[in-house]
């Protein structure tokens, strides 16, 4: 009995060290960015600005991507769909000159895009990974030919920068945030659209059996995903005001990263948080541009690379300790 | 007389999507005056992608066929291909045998960096498509790394490796040795029984004192091997190697197997499955090849969403293939 009870207080102790260890890092890295910015004689402001330009988009999409993660699916497209969303919204803005008909377009499309991959792979019983990875290569390509055509591959297309001016302030990039984080918050962890999400994601056999309906949930995961992605499309406009082929080439991968590191399993269900693609989203921000600022050369971006899939192993590693069985994780 | 119906019928199910997507293409180009291979030199490439396609799908479907999504593929091909470009290159500076060489050091190296990814994966128990992000990131990092960021080229452009490029014989002799092996491997050994085992009930198999860890191991070697190989067949088909590949760049490799693994999965049901897998990059190659002839006409992004919409629309068959025949039924009869 005694030793049941000593098993249950260190598993208790473990799942309290899992789930503050995300917030933990995030905190211990932003120290250490702001020691390594002072003792570089670097400004500081600059780089909270850069880090808070930089996260807010990936913070943004993986949250919204966080519906899709918890079914125990998976988005590929995300990056190639933020990457079509601002295209379009270029191309419309540039063709009507109409502020409002831009905003519609890059929301009309990111959503539609997400929805196209959730109806496809709903309705005709494709593997969603595999419906995302054909989503990913379309938009990309469609994106590449659109900004190739109207004005080359490297130096992009573009709005006037004085359209998004007026929103390239860190406050009004806090509050997008801050409204989309709590909206989703709200619905996560206070709605049944949350909770049969988490119950889907970890058992979908017997929530099917209660009468849940995968594809409405699933349909209704990709609409929050999208909306994040129109977002994201729009910050992106906002901090740089022109698209090119190489425009939020990473996030799609990104986001993955960001979600485990903030503490959530890949594979979804009742153990998903609502808040690990923030946590985790700036962790990775703040990690990168730390090494970039203490590896200062070409070769320098290879080491960091690794250096950060290392510290990205580690965390893993340690958030899922409570979760190891006999057999291999698949 | 039942077998001999029962292996026309396999022989017909097994060779007509490869026949449908031939007719196809040879109508579309005989109409538009254009020749899918018009040389010998457009045969000697179509049999290298057709090398290229099969061993990646190969890789890709070891270990994704057991659950294990592998995002690290690409980054182990191009690492390899460096490296093993590299040693060859210190060795023999280029002269006779490099490309040997340096097919068999990319195989050993791919191999190698194969076993430390499935180490990893079975050291630290995560999801193994968590274990293979990080892989890649340190397989991309240390390429960049060795190659600066820039391309490799002095080390991969020589005779050797030309004439391997120029002559298809080759290219045909490393698909059948990768077929020859990978079948014995995994339809005629003990390993092979156990992996099977393994990927049809993963808890009864261990439960029966079936050894998950190793096989899981040699799994990921032999994965890293094809990677390997596919880093040496992609660098004598592009004479050069891009080392700047940084943040999951290198996954895109991984994505060109998708559509031959699922083709080569549906021949699967009348031949053997990794047979299957080259009769589909065989198909792959011939709408590459094809692509190729259209260059003017059909630009590299048009390419990309051909394939794309082709993979949609045969899993879309595939997954409804039951709901069709039974559509289709009242028709044909």
């Amino acid at each position: 009995m005694d030793s049941k009870t000593a098993l249950l207080k260190k598993y208790k102790r473990r799942q309290r060290l899992v789930t503050v260890l995300p917030f933990v890092a995030l905190a211990v890295l932003f120290a250490v960015l702001c020691l390594t910015v002072q003792a570089k004689g670097y400004r500081l402001p600059m780089y909270l600005k850069i880090l808070l330009n930089e996260g807010v988009v990936l913070a943004i999409v993986a949250t919204g991507a966080t519906f899709i993660y918890t079914l125990g699916s998976f988005d590929i497209s995300l990056g190639a769909s933020t990457l079509f969303s601002a295209t379009v919204g270029v191309m419309v803005y540039n063709a009507t000159g109409n502020f409002g008909l831009m905003l519609l377009a890059i929301f009309g499309v990111a959503i539609g895009c997400s929805l196209l991959s959730s109806v496809l792979a709903s309705v005709f019983h494709i593997p969603v990974f595999v419906t995302t990875v054909a989503m990913m290569s379309v938009l990309s390509a469609v994106a590449a030919q659109i900004i190739t055509a109207n004005g080359g591959a490297l130096g992009g297309i573009s709005i006037p920068a004085e359209v998004v001016r007026p929103f390239d302030v860190m406050w009004f990039k806090i509050l997008v945030l801050t409204v989309f984080f709590a909206v989703c918050m709200f619905l996560f962890d206070y709605t049944k659209l949350g909770r049969r999400q988490k119950f889907l994601g970890g058992n979908p056999v017997c929530a099917k059996l209660t009468g849940i309906d995968l594809n409405k949930y699933a349909i209704l995961a990709f609409i929050m995903a999208g909306i994040g992605v129109g977002i994201g499309a729009f910050l992106t406009l906002v901090y740089t005001p022109s698209v090119t082929t190489g425009t939020a080439g990473s996030i799609g991968m990104n986001i993955l990263v960001a979600i485990v590191f903030g503490g959530m399993p890949i594979s979804g269900g009742p153990r998903s948080k609502i808040y690990a693609a923030v946590v985790g989203g700036f962790s990775y921000i703040i990690l990168n541009n730390i090494l970039k600022i203490l590896i200062d050369s070409n070769a320098g971006y290879g080491i960091s690379q690794i250096v950060s899939a290392v510290f990205f192993l580690a965390v893993v590693y340690v958030t899922g300790m409570n979760y190891r069985s006999q057999l291999l994780p698949r | 007389m039942n077998k001999s119906i029962s292996a026309a019928k396999k022989l017909t199910g097994a060779l007509a999507i490869p026949v449908i997507f031939a007719a196809v293409l040879l109508i579309l180009c005989a109409a538009n005056g254009k020749s899918m291979i018009a040389n010998r030199t457009g045969f000697n490439y179509f049999v290298l992608y057709t090398a290229i396609v099969m061993l990646t799908t190969m890789a890709l479907s070891i270990n994704l066929n057991s659950g294990r999504f592998d995002f690290s593929l690409g980054s182990m091909a191009v690492l390899a291909s460096v490296l093993s470009s590299r040693i060859s290159y210190a060795m023999l500076q280029g002269g006779p045998g490099s490309a040997a060489a340096m097919l068999l050091l990319g195989i050993l190296i791919g191999a190698l960096l194969g076993l430390a990814s499935g180490a990893l994966y079975v050291t630290l128990r995560i999801p193994p498509i968590i274990a293979s992000l990080g892989v890649t990131l340190i397989f991309e990092g240390l390429t960049f790394t060795l190659t600066g960021g820039k391309y490799v080229m002095t080390e991969v452009r020589n005779a050797s490796i030309s004439a391997f490029a120029g002559n298809w014989i080759w290219s045909l002799l490393v698909i059948a040795a990768a077929l020859f092996i990978v079948i014995w491997l995994f339809d005629h050994t003990k390993f092979g029984y156990d992996y099977n085992a393994l990927k049809n009930g993963q808890k009864v198999a261990v439960n029966t004192g079936v050894r998950e860890v190793p096989n899981a191991l040699v799994c990921y070697a032999i994965c890293g091997a094809l990677m390997g190989a596919v880093g040496f067949l992609q660098v004598a088909r592009s004479n050069s190697i891009n080392g700047g590949s940084l943040n999951f760049a290198s996954i895109s490799i991984m994505f060109t197997a998708f559509l031959p693994m699922f083709i080569g999965g549906y021949i699967g049901r009348y031949v053997n499955e990794k047979a299957g897998y080259l009769l589909a990059a065989l198909c792959m190659s011939m709408l590459n090849s094809t692509f190729a002839a259209f260059s003017n006409e059909v630009s590299a992004s048009a390419q990309s969403i051909i394939n794309a919409v082709l993979l949609v629309l045969f899993l879309i068959w595939l997954s409804n293939e039951r709901r069709l025949k039974q559509i289709l039924r009242p028709i044909r009869s």
